[in-house]
């Protein structure tokens, strides 16, 4: 067994697909290629893999459908949507099916990488960080990193790997101000200054998981200009 | 999207009706309005002077009147019924839209790859043989959509314009018929065990080759794309009195028996799960269909079940037998746009 980071790449276009194979190969990961979607479920299921690279429209078994299935077996698995569908509202299906990134073809080869790189640090800097805290208490709530869970007394939410990330960072950062562009650059890995308003709707969502009253934080506080400020109090 | 349009066609429908009972209640309100007027006079007749009245004059306006508001409603209905067939299209052509969107896209994305990586690595020169081998097929599949978006509109322009360029001429079927396939399958790489090619078909027709061509390459894509091991197929030749018969057979998915009925339809894609592939224009086999019937022929499909594969049967017309005079006034254009071409070449 190698410690090489293994991709599980799904594309239909074989040409497109032994390009990328051979880029991702060269980047020092062991790629596994299959071009439709029943043969990626069956990957999904019998090996093990740090990544996905995951076109939409895929035969058997659509792209949306796969993601969704890989949530339901592993919630951390990053997925990467690579695709030639634009439209708004296909992005949005696919973060809501689970993907952690979506790109749209044609792309350059450059920032495949990148987000690809980018994605796996991500990947193992949360893993190592719930090594060292797999589970923190929040007021009357217990947020457990491992299971992305938010268990309070009587009832239990589920966090998607996003989610978690993003409050891993600020938790790991507590008391601290963290401005919106560090955790552009940090949680999302992106380094725009333009796409605050993603972070501004990911931090309304947790406040709803966490907050008493979510129009009045206590936990999660805006900084004017800056950021979030978390405090355990 | 999908979710909208059962309810657009319904408010449709339900627009559609709410004027029609409008119409019908008018009319009846109408000719209430017009029969107690009438009854009235009636009884008031023998009071007045009888050159007042003239009922029959009432009468044919009465008629009339009615069958004017039934032609209204019949055109609304007629309306009605084009403006809904207008949208099914329009809705299929978004379809097309976002098919070609990726067809476009997708080899595209592939040459640029390729480009990117060989301005970022140093890849060795067999790997590099490859890629560039690679980029030509893209390059050829961008080419082939184009070429078939640019048969459509001279296609579409079905009204024999001198403009559309005329090629038909009187083959020996069995020649030209095994001619073409060959051709077909050899652009394909199909391998030759894979095919039987039987009948004879010892007649004249009157055929354009290179659309001829175009309607077995569709057939043979087809075939490969909708199977999902590599494909047999059996082509048979079947000579009749006034029409000859081309019978092409695959071994692949099989067609249900609801889509049988869409398929020719343009933009029309059937997106089922068992399909093993999902690329496409939805225009193949429209032209398909178009390109026989401009032949003179006719084209069906039959599938025997799942997974059982699809017949496609092809009828087109014997030189001479049926249809003479089409078939002369296609010899006729193709020497006219001939003469056309030729003069336009003298200049």
């Amino acid at each position: 067994m190698t410690n090489k980071e293994r991709i599980l790449l799904v594309e239909d276009e074989d040409s497109l697909a032994i390009g990328l194979e051979f880029n991702l190969s060269a980047e020092g990961y062991s790629v596994t290629w299959v071009n439709d979607g029943k043969k990626a479920l069956q990957q999904i299921h019998s090996a093990h893999f740090d990544l996905v690279i995951l076109d939409l429209m895929l035969p058997y078994v659509s792209g949306f459908e796969v993601a969704g299935q890989i949530r339901t077996k592993d919630l951390q698995l990053p997925i990467l949507i690579l695709t030639a569908r634009t439209t708004l509202k296909d992005r949005l299906k696919g973060f809501e099916v689970g993907a952690d990134d979506y790109l749209t073809k044609p792309f350059h080869l450059e920032e495949l990488l990148l987000r690809v790189k980018g994605m796996l640090k991500r990947k193992k800097w949360y893993r190592q960080s719930v090594q060292n805290m797999p589970s923190f208490q929040l007021g009357d709530k217990k947020i457990n990193f491992e299971a992305l869970t938010i268990q309070s007394m009587n009832q239990k939410l589920q966090l998607t790997a996003f989610e978690a990330i993003l409050l891993k960072y600020l938790i790991d950062n507590r008391g601290k101000v963290v401005s919106r562009k560090e955790l552009l650059e940090k949680v999302w890995n992106i380094s725009s200054e333009i796409e605050t308003r993603t972070v501004d709707n990911f931090i309304v969502r947790l406040r709803k998981y966490l907050e008493p009253d979510p129009d009045n934080p206590v936990y999660i506080k805006s900084v004017r200009g800056i950021g979030y400020l978390l405090n355990e109090k | 999207m999908s979710l909208k349009r059962p309810s657009t066609l319904f408010y449709h429908v339900l627009l559609f009706i709410i004027a029609q009972v409008i119409w019908f209640s008018l009319l009846g309100l109408w000719i209430y309005w017009y029969v107690t007027n009438y009854l009235l006079l009636m009884k008031v007749e023998d009071k007045l002077a009888p050159q007042m009245i003239s009922g029959t004059i009432n009468i044919a306006a009465l008629v009339s009147g009615i069958v004017l508001l039934v032609l209204l409603s019949l055109s609304m209905s007629l309306i009605f019924i084009y403006l809904n067939r207008q949208l099914n299209v329009t809705r299929l052509y978004d379809n097309f839209i976002a098919n070609v969107t990726h067809e476009l896209k997708s080899p595209l994305s592939s040459i640029q790859l390729y480009l990117e990586t060989m301005q970022k690595r140093k890849v060795p020169s067999e790997k590099k043989q490859e890629f560039l081998s690679l980029m030509l097929k893209d390059i050829e599949r961008l080419n082939h959509l184009i070429n078939s978006i640019l048969y459509l509109s001279s296609l579409e322009q079905r009204k024999l314009t001198r403009k559309v360029s005329h090629d038909y001429h009187i083959f020996d079927t069995d020649t030209i018929i095994r001619e073409v396939i060959q051709e077909s399958l050899q652009e394909f790489n199909f391998p030759e065990k894979n095919v039987s090619l039987g009948g004879n078909a010892s007649c004249q027709c009157v055929i354009d080759r290179s659309w001829l061509k175009i309607v077995f390459n569709n057939l043979i894509d087809n075939a490969i794309k909708y199977s999902a091991q590599f494909p047999q197929i059996k082509i048979q030749l079947n000579p009749g009195k006034r029409y000859f018969y081309i019978d092409f057979t695959d071994n692949g998915i099989g067609i249900s028996q609801k889509d049988q009925k869409k398929i020719f339809n343009k933009f029309q894609r059937i997106n089922s799960p068992e399909s093993p592939n999902v690329k496409g224009t939805g225009l193949g086999l429209f032209w398909v269909r178009e390109i026989v019937e401009y032949h003179g022929g006719k084209i069906s499909v039959s599938s025997p079940g799942k997974n059982l594969g699809s017949t496609f049967k092809i009828a087109l017309p014997i030189y001479q037998e049926s249809k003479k005079r089409y078939m002369n006034r296609l010899l006729r254009l193709t020497r006219k746009y001939q003469a056309l071409s030729e003069r336009d070449h003298d200049q």
